[in-house]
């Protein structure tokens, strides 16, 4: 789904007529991308995701473009979350199936787990369980 | 990743053009894309997940299409980052062509995050069938 379509001839990427190492630039990117930012690249040929949390919720934001909500599926097993996308297209091209699991840190309570689809980004709503909240304890000195 | 663009992209493009200038202040990505091409046109597909209407802009220069795309998704304020794989920098794509399509006739659909446009060719350029006499 990430990877770069073979281009034709009319309509070229700017760079591979005039650099000879077209292909190289951008794997070098990639590679400073990944060391220097910080941030993790996704598995060949999968998706990225995001993890985020707050007080309350853990967040789970996928990058699925073009995929009708019908199409998604999200399920939590124990501790693991499962999204699987797949696009159906008059395009044979186009058609494609993904999943992806990942296991959710703190302890979710699955039967009230949501999700929304917009812009072509999944964010998955995982309400924590009350014991993995954190609690506020007040000691009295005396 | 912006050194090394700056260099490469000032260097082959001496002109100075203004993309190539903005590319080099601006780290940006290149989306995935295919570009299909049919009997009466050229379809381009770009995957930009994130981006809204609002922030998306698509350029026709004399032989140049340039796409970009802001996300504009903002992480909440009381949100922590445990972990990231998608990278906030916009997506730029550009892309050179010969001409063979015709930028006044294009059309823009998008959907989802992903972008399909619908270039015809120049009239010239289409097949003509010839009849034999």
């Amino acid at each position: 789904m990430r990877n770069d379509y073979p281009e034709i001839r009319g309509l070229a990427p700017l760079g591979s007529l005039r650099s000879p190492w077209a292909g190289l630039e951008t794997e070098i990117d990639r590679l400073f991308e990944s060391t220097l930012s910080g941030f993790a690249s996704a598995p060949r040929g999968q998706f990225p995701v995001d993890l985020y949390e707050d007080r309350d919720n853990t967040y789970v934001r996928a990058e699925l473009p073009g995929v009708r909500r019908d199409d998604i599926n999200v399920e939590m097993v124990e501790d693991h979350l499962t999204i699987t996308a797949q696009r159906k297209d008059d395009d044979d091209e186009e058609s494609f199936s993904c999943s992806r699991s990942l296991s959710v840190p703190e302890q979710v309570q699955a039967d009230k787990v949501s999700a929304s689809y917009e812009n072509g980004v999944l964010t998955v709503t995982l309400p924590k369980r009350e014991e993995a909240k954190p609690k506020k304890i007040s000691v009295a000195i005396t | 990743m912006s050194l090394l663009n700056s260099i490469i992209s000032n260097r082959s493009d001496a002109a100075g053009s203004n993309a190539a200038l903005e590319t080099a202040t601006q780290r940006t990505i290149r989306p995935a894309y295919k570009v299909k091409e049919e009997a009466d046109g050229f379809g381009l597909t770009v995957l930009l997940p994130g981006v809204t209407k609002s922030g998306l802009e698509i350029t026709a220069e004399a032989s140049q299409l340039s796409i970009r795309g802001r996300r504009n998704w903002k992480q909440p304020e009381g949100w922590t980052q445990i972990y990231r794989e998608s990278v906030d920098a916009p997506f730029e794509l550009v892309l050179q062509h010969d001409n063979s399509f015709d930028s006044d006739k294009a059309v823009a659909e998008f959907r989802h995050g992903v972008l399909r446009l619908a270039l015809p060719k120049t009239e010239v350029l289409k097949p003509k069938k010839i009849k034999i006499g």
